[in-house]
């Protein structure tokens, strides 16, 4: 009886349950979608196509392996607010699509947080507590508990037992490779979600921070554009544009990090960056163990 | 005082009993040039060149692996490269940075043996089905394999690392 009864409820509840389901892509029927929902796909540029009539700027010097092949993205200028691509460059595949490991990035993130922290709590255990040396009154007879000193971590004002114990540090390293691959992810996403943009030089024609909103906004970059280049002058114009931005951050090439990467919406790379990046994360690949620190000169160092 | 008299040291038969001196008063540290420089000689001039560096430079130790040799076949150690295009299948097994195949053993807990395939890219899934099968005939029996999607890699009960690398290199990795 009750296994006849499970299963004629059964398939109804079956039904029921398979139909909250949607199928492959369709919306539920019951959603309702705000009137000024922007959907960033159909704002962007789509990837150059294979037959794309502009000039390849920039060729990977790095030896591609022979199973992949390098990426493509447009090159823009900065010239003109509202201008076309340059032309295209080829991105190393090593670098820029490296397999998406979010585990690296969190690491690597919450290494950049930790490693210097140093926390300066400090409480006093009840040895260090002024007072408490004597014994406040007698053993037995007294008709009060019994105590050895006033400043026991029973006591009020007395020194706390198991409490932060003086500044300590939470310094640790990460292996040299984990964090050079954290990078290498971290290019990778950006570049995976439309987020990286490759520039031929930071030169604008206005010093106006207006200029460079106008531009973020017309070409729909994000809302935090974080610009690279390898030298450590910038060009005037922009240094004084983006000395007023709060969303807008200049940091050269040595200083690229994953938090700035991940704090920031979009990234913007010059073409010397490119081949900076490209040189210093690949020989990480092919390198010895270190026969003595880096920062000692080697034949081939990059 | 010991050297303003030595300036005037000659090294000749005359100043041997100076010498002898010298040599009495061992208990003062003297340079050992004493014996050998000649008195009242203007300094040499200083002559700067950088010719001699490259024997320096040669000793500097390089940072980089290599490519290694062209070998026609198998070399005398045994070391097979992989092939000059990559073979046509769903997945590829990346050389290790020494060029080596990455398959290794793994031992822990005293007796659990383990095989470790690394540096897989593309269908691993693929590959798990091939090193099922290929151990299928080798053993005939199915040994238990773990895919790790995040990191592509694949772990395989029991020590196969011989037989993986002699098969993998068959295949062109």
């Amino acid at each position: 009886m009750f296994r006849f009864s499970v299963a004629v409820f059964g398939r109804g509840v079956a039904k029921r349950f398979s139909s909250s389901f949607p199928a492959e892509g369709a919306l539920p029927p019951n959603l309702q979608l705000p009137a000024n929902l922007v959907d960033p796909s159909r704002l962007k540029r789509p990837p150059p196509p294979a037959d794309c009539p502009l000039p390849l700027l920039r060729r990977c010097e790095a030896v591609v392996p022979a199973h992949l092949s390098p990426m493509q993205t447009w090159v823009e200028s900065l010239q003109m607010e509202d201008g076309e691509p340059l032309g295209r460059a080829e991105l190393h595949p090593d670098v820029f699509g490296v397999s998406p490991r979010i585990d690296i990035l969190h690491d690597v993130e919450k290494w950049q947080r930790n490693y210097k922290r140093i926390s300066y709590a400090h409480t006093k255990v009840r040895s260090e507590v002024r007072g408490g040396g004597k014994k406040p009154w007698r053993q037995k007879g007294s008709g009060r508990a019994r105590h050895g000193s006033i400043r026991s971590p029973l006591w009020r004002g007395g020194g706390v037992s198991h409490g932060p114990r003086g500044p300590t540090s939470y310094y640790y390293m990460l292996p040299m490779k984990v964090r050079v691959q954290g990078l290498k992810v971290a290019l990778s996403f950006k570049m995976a979600q439309d987020y990286l943009h490759v520039v031929d030089s930071l030169h604008i024609p206005t010093p106006d921070s207006q200029y460079l909103l106008d531009l973020i906004r017309r070409r729909h970059w994000g809302e935090s554009v974080l610009i690279v280049d390898v030298a450590e002058e910038f060009p005037e114009n922009i240094l004084q544009a983006a000395s007023d931005l709060k969303k807008v951050n200049l940091i050269p090439a040595i200083g690229l990090n994953v938090h700035s990467m991940l704090k920031h919406e979009a990234v913007v790379l010059t073409l010397e960056t490119l081949k900076f990046l490209e040189d210093k994360l690949l020989w990480h690949d092919q390198r010895y163990t270190p026969l003595y620190p880096f920062k000692l000169p080697y034949r081939d160092f990059p | 005082e010991i050297y303003s008299s030595i300036n005037q040291y000659t090294p000749n038969h005359k100043c041997f009993r100076k010498l002898v001196h010298l040599h009495k008063n061992k208990h003062i540290n003297r340079p050992y040039w004493i014996y050998f420089s000649s008195p009242q000689q203007q300094k040499p001039a200083l002559i700067e060149s950088t010719e001699e560096f490259v024997f320096v430079e040669r000793l500097i130790p390089p940072s980089r692996i290599p490519d290694p040799p062209k070998h026609a076949g198998p070399a005398p150690s045994g070391w097979t490269p992989p092939a000059e295009t990559p073979p046509p299948l769903p997945y590829m097994i990346r050389r290790s940075r020494m060029h080596n195949i990455p398959v290794y053993t793994d031992l822990t807990h005293g007796n659990r043996k383990m095989t470790l395939v690394r540096k897989v890219e593309g269908d691993i899934w693929a590959l798990e089905k091939d090193v099922k099968q290929f151990l299928q005939e080798l053993t005939g029996k199915d040994m238990p394999t773990q895919v790790n999607e995040v990191t592509m890699t694949l772990r395989i009960k029991g020590h196969f690392d011989q037989e993986l690398k002699s098969w993998l290199s068959s295949k062109g990795f």
